[in-house]
C-alpha cells in the first residue's frame, strides 16, 4: 500500500513535468497568408445615417431621460484644464462658444451673431448676440466674453488645453458693451479665426460666478450641471434662462458607462434611453435591427491611424520595410468584416468625406502581400535564422506597437499583427490606455503608434498635419520631408481656399509615398436612441455636440 | 495484482487520473489534435463564423479556428499553473522548513515577510505585481507565485516544528549528524505528503488565478492562445457571437474541476491522517 501512495505521488509529479513540458513544445505549422479574394468594399455609404427618428413631442414638461456616455478626462468641465474637458462642457450642453460648426464642418453664427474682418485679417469684430443669459441669470456681454478668454489664458498656463493654439496670447482684445462688440486684434493674419473660436476651448463661461469651474461651470448651454458624482456621472438640469428657444428635458442623468457592450445592454434593458458611440459593431447590428432604437451614424472627421516611427535606428526607417508593411494590409477587409464597417476604408491621412482632393490621389501600395513578401526578400530583408521571423541589420523585426482599447483600434492592432506575421514581421502589441498611448507618442518610445485623431478640429486639417512637419515642434515620428515642410509652411500663410486645398493634397500624396502612416479608415461616429422616450437624436459630424435642445421627449 | 486492487480501492483518483492525463496529452500533442492549423493563422474574411463547418467551436474576430486556440491554450494554461505551483511549492518549501528548523531570526525575518505578503488580498497584489513587470504569462506566474508561496512555508514551517523536538531528531544531532543531512533525511520527507497534497489541490486554483490576470489585461498578450485572454476577446461579442466566450469559459472550467477532484483524490490516498 505504502508503494502505491509513493507510485500516486510520483504519478502526479510525472503530471505535472509533462504539463511544463507542454508548453515547451514549439508550433512547426507555418502560417499562411491571407487569402487575395474579392475585398468587400470598405466604403459603405449606407451605413452613413444622421436622420434623426421624429415622434410627436412630449411638450408636458417634468420629463427627464438617461444618456449613457464615455468618461472623457474624468468628467472635468474646465476648458482650461485639458481638450477632453473642453470638449465635455460642449458635449453636456453646458458651454457654448461664440460659432459653432455645422455637419459640413463649416462655420454657423451661436453666440457671436456678425462679424467683419480687415484685409489683412489681423482684426476681428464680433458682435455678440443680444438677450443672450448665462445660465445663473446674468446676461452675456462683450466684457463678460473677454473675461471668459481671459481666465481662459490665466488657468491654460497651468492646463494643457493650450488656448494659445486658438488665439494667440498676444491679441489685444477690446469689449465695447454699448455697441455689443468684441474686437480682436492680432499680431499675425488668421485665415478664419472663426474657425478657432468655435473650437470648444474657447468656450464662453461666466467667470464672475462660476465658483467650481471642474464640475459647476458657469456656460450659455441649454442644460446645466449639477450632483457630479466622481466615475458615476453628472445630473444635467434644464437651464431656464436659455436664450435659443425651450429646453426639452427638466433633467437629463449623465451616466458614464466605458464598456461599449455594457451600454448596448443598458439600452436594451431599458436604463439607458440614449446612448453615443457603442464601438462594438456586433451590438451595433443588433441595435440597428431593433426597431425600437434609431441608430445614427456619421462619417466623421476622424481618422483611425497607427503613426510609423521613421526615426534613425529604429526600424521603421527602413522605406522599403514601410511599404512591405502597407502593402501586407487588408485595409477593406479590416474595415468591413473586423470592425465591422465602424471605419471607413481608406488610405490617405485625412477623410474621403472632407473637400481635400482625395479621389485625386494614389495609393502605390494596394493589398498584395505576396508583393510585400517579395519586397522585403528583394531588398534583403529575409529571414536567416529560420525562426519564421525576418532580420533588418542583424536584428529580429519585431514592432513595437502601441495603442489602446478605444474605438476599435485594439481590433486593428490584432488584426495587423496577424497580418505582418504572414509576411515574417513580428508585432509586439502594448494595449493600454490613451495615456500611455500618449506618452509612448510623444516620447518616440514606440514603432507604430495607433489612435484615433479629429482631423479637422478647427474645420482645418492644418494642425492635425503638423505631425508630420519636422519644423512644427509637433512631429514625434522623426519624419522629414523639405517639399512637405516647405508646403505646411506655404499653407500657413494662404487665405485662398481653392489654393490652400491644392497645397494640401500634395501634402497628403507626399505622405503617401513616403509610407509614414498605417491609414485603419476614418471612423464613424454613432448614437443610440430609444424610440419610445427619445426623439429628435442625432450624431453631429462635428464630435463636439452631443446633448443639444435637438434631442426631446417622444409622446 | 497489486495494481487492481488499487484501482478498486481508489476509483475516483484513477478516473480523475486519466482525464488529467488526457488533458496534458491533448495539450502536448495539440499539433496532431487541432490537425496542423495554427492558434494564430487568421482569415479574417471568416471572422465570428458560428459552430460547424471546418470551425467546431467557431472563429474569432480576428476569423481564428477557437477549436485551435482552446487547445492550444491547454499548453498556456498548463504550463503556467504547473510552474507556478512548483515555484511556490518549492520556495514555501525550502522557507518553511528553514524557518521552522532554525528558528529564531531566520524564523522571525521569513515569516514577518510571510505575514507582510498575506496582509494583501492576493489577486490585488498579483494585478499590482503583473502591472509594473508589465502584461506576459511569465511575468503572471511570477505575480501569482509571488503572492501565494506564503501558504507552504506556513504549512512546512508547522510541520517542522512538530518533529524539530522528537527524540529521533535529538538522537542524530547528538551522533553527529549534519544540519544539511537532517533536513534532507528527517525535516524535508516529513513535510513533503501533505505539501504535494496542498500543491494538487491548488493547480485548479492557480490556473483560475492566471486566466484571471489574462482576462484584466496583465497576464498573456495578443495574439497567445490563453483562455483567460480569450474570454476577455469574447466578452463584447457575449450577445452576437456567445461561442467566443463558451468554449474558453468551458475548458477553464473542466480543466479546473478535474485538476480539483484528482487533488482531493490524492488527498485522500495520501492525507497521513488516514493512516
Amino acid at each position: 500500500m505504502k508503494r502505491l501512495k509513493k507510485y500516486a505521488a510520483l504519478f502526479l509529479s510525472a503530471l505535472m513535468i509533462c504539463g511544463v513540458m507542454a508548453g515547451c513544445g514549439g508550433n512547426a505549422q507555418e502560417e499562411t497568408p491571407t487569402e487575395a479574394e474579392n475585398t468587400p468594399a470598405g466604403n459603405r455609404e449606407d451605413e452613413v445615417n444622421q436622420e434623426a427618428y421624429e415622434t410627436e413631442r412630449d411638450t408636458s414638461g417634468g420629463r427627464a431621460m438617461t444618456f449613457g456616455i464615455q468618461n472623457y478626462g474624468g468628467g472635468g468641465i474646465d476648458p482650461a484644464k485639458e481638450i477632453n474637458c473642453a470638449w465635455n462642457v460642449s458635449r453636456y450642453g453646458v458651454g457654448e462658444c461664440l460659432f459653432m460648426f455645422d455637419n459640413s464642418m463649416n462655420v454657423a453664427e451661436k453666440l457671436c451673431d456678425s462679424y467683419t474682418v480687415n484685409e489683412e485679417h489681423t482684426e476681428w469684430v464680433f458682435h455678440i448676440r443680444d438677450n443672450v443669459k448665462f445660465s445663473d441669470g446674468c446676461a452675456l456681454t462683450p466684457e463678460a466674453v473677454k473675461a471668459s478668454f481671459e481666465r481662459l489664458f490665466e488657468a491654460g498656463k497651468s492646463g494643457s488645453s493650450a488656448p494659445e493654439k486658438f488665439l494667440e496670447e498676444e491679441a489685444e482684445i477690446t469689449a465695447d458693451n454699448t455697441s455689443g462688440n468684441l474686437t480682436i486684434k492680432t499680431t499675425k493674419p488668421y485665415v478664419d479665426l472663426t474657425k478657432n473660436l468655435a473650437y470648444p476651448v474657447m468656450v464662453i463661461l461666466d467667470t464672475e460666478h462660476t465658483t467650481d469651474y471642474d464640475h459647476a461651470a458657469i456656460g450659455t448651454g441649454p442644460y446645466v450641471a449639477t450632483n457630479f458624482r466622481e466615475e458615476v456621472g453628472y445630473t444635467m438640469v434644464a437651464n431656464e434662462n436659455y436664450w435659443d428657444g425651450e429646453v426639452p428635458f427638466e433633467s437629463i442623468e449623465l451616466v458614464y458607462m466605458g464598456d461599449a457592450s455594457a451600454k448596448a445592454m443598458a439600452l436594451q434593458s431599458g436604463q439607458l434611453d440614449l446612448a453615443e458611440n457603442v464601438t462594438n459593431i456586433s451590438d451595433l447590428r443588433d441595435l440597428q435591427a431593433d426597431p425600437n432604437f434609431t441608430v445614427t451614424i456619421a462619417n466623421g472627421v476622424r481618422t483611425g491611424l497607427a503613426h510609423m516611427n521613421v526615426s534613425e535606428g529604429k526600424f521603421l526607417s527602413n522605406k522599403t520595410l514601410r511599404e512591405a508593411v502597407l502593402t501586407a494590409l487588408d485595409d477593406d477587409t479590416m474595415c468591413a468584416v473586423t470592425v465591422g464597417g465602424l471605419y471607413t476604408s481608406g488610405f490617405s491621412v485625412l477623410p474621403s468625406n472632407l473637400d481635400y482632393g482625395y479621389d485625386n490621389l494614389t495609393d502605390p501600395y494596394a493589398f498584395d502581400p505576396d508583393k510585400a513578401a517579395k519586397l522585403l526578400d528583394e531588398a534583403g530583408i529575409v529571414d536567416t535564422n529560420g525562426d519564421g521571423t525576418r532580420e533588418l541589420d542583424g536584428k529580429e523585426i519585431v514592432l513595437k506597437y502601441v495603442t489602446y482599447s478605444n474605438r476599435c483600434l485594439d481590433d486593428f492592432a490584432e488584426a495587423i499583427q496577424q497580418q505582418l506575421a504572414a509576411i515574417g514581421i513580428g508585432v509586439d502589441l502594448e494595449i493600454g490606455d490613451s495615456a500611455r498611448q500618449w506618452d509612448s507618442y510623444q516620447s518616440g518610445d514606440f514603432d507604430l503608434n495607433g489612435s484615433n485623431w479629429t482631423t479637422v478640429g478647427t474645420g482645418d486639417p492644418t494642425e492635425y498635419l503638423a505631425a508630420w512637419c519636422s519644423t512644427s515642434g509637433a512631429d514625434y515620428c522623426g519624419y522629414k520631408n523639405d517639399e512637405y515642410d516647405a508646403l505646411f509652411e506655404e499653407l500657413g500663410a494662404t487665405f485662398d481656399t481653392e489654393a490652400r486645398r491644392e497645397i494640401i493634397q500634395k501634402m497628403q500624396q507626399i505622405l503617401i509615398d513616403d509610407a509614414v502612416a498605417v491609414v485603419h479608415g476614418y471612423y464613424n461616429s454613432s448614437m443610440i436612441s430609444k424610440n419610445e422616450t427619445i426623439g429628435g437624436a442625432a450624431i453631429h459630424t462635428a464630435d463636439y455636440y452631443w446633448i443639444t435642445t435637438e434631442i426631446y421627449p417622444a409622446s | 495484482m497489486k495494481f487492481k486492487s488499487f484501482v478498486k480501492k481508489n476509483k475516483s483518483f484513477c478516473v480523475f487520473a486519466v482525464l488529467a492525463l488526457l488533458i496534458v496529452l491533448a495539450a502536448v500533442f495539440a499539433p496532431i489534435v487541432t490537425g496542423g492549423v495554427s492558434p494564430t493563422e487568421a482569415v479574417l474574411k471568416d471572422a465570428l463564423k458560428p459552430p460547424g463547418g471546418n470551425h467546431i467551436f467557431g472563429t474569432d474576430k480576428l476569423g481564428r479556428d477557437i477549436f485551435t486556440r482552446v487547445i492550444y491554450g491547454a499548453r498556456t494554461s498548463l504550463t503556467a499553473s504547473f510552474s507556478v505551483v512548483i515555484l511556490i511549492f518549492g520556495l514555501g518549501t525550502a522557507l518553511g522548513v528553514l524557518a521552522g528548523y532554525f528558528g529564531g531570526w531566520t524564523d522571525t525575518v521569513i515569516m514577518r515577510i510571510a505575514d507582510m505578503m498575506v496582509s494583501f488580498p492576493g489577486m490585488v497584489f498579483a494585478m499590482a505585481i503583473a502591472g509594473v513587470l508589465g502584461a506576459s504569462v511569465r511575468n503572471a506566474v511570477l505575480a501569482v507565485a509571488l503572492v501565494s508561496w506564503t501558504k507552504y512555508a506556513r504549512l512546512a514551517r508547522s510541520l517542522v516544528l512538530k518533529i524539530r523536538n522528537q527524540d529521533y531528531v535529538a538522537a542524530a544531532l547528538v551522533t553527529g549528524s549534519k544540519t544539511p543531512y537532517i533536513l534532507k533525511r528527517y525535516m524535508v520527507p516529513n513535510v513533503i505528503p501533505a505539501l504535494i497534497i496542498t500543491a494538487a489541490t491548488d493547480i485548479g486554483g492557480m490556473m483560475l488565478e492566471l486566466a484571471g490576470l489574462s482576462f484584466l489585461g496583465f497576464g498573456a498578450k495578443a495574439p497567445t492562445p490563453e483562455w483567460g485572454l480569450m474570454l476577455n476577446e469574447g466578452r463584447q461579442f457575449i450577445q452576437s457571437a456567445p461561442w467566443m466566450m463558451i468554449y474558453p469559459g468551458a475548458a477553464i472550467f473542466v480543466v479546473v474541476v478535474v485538476f480539483n477532484l484528482l487533488g482531493d483524490a490524492l488527498r485522500d490516498i495520501l492525507d497521513p491522517r488516514d493512516e
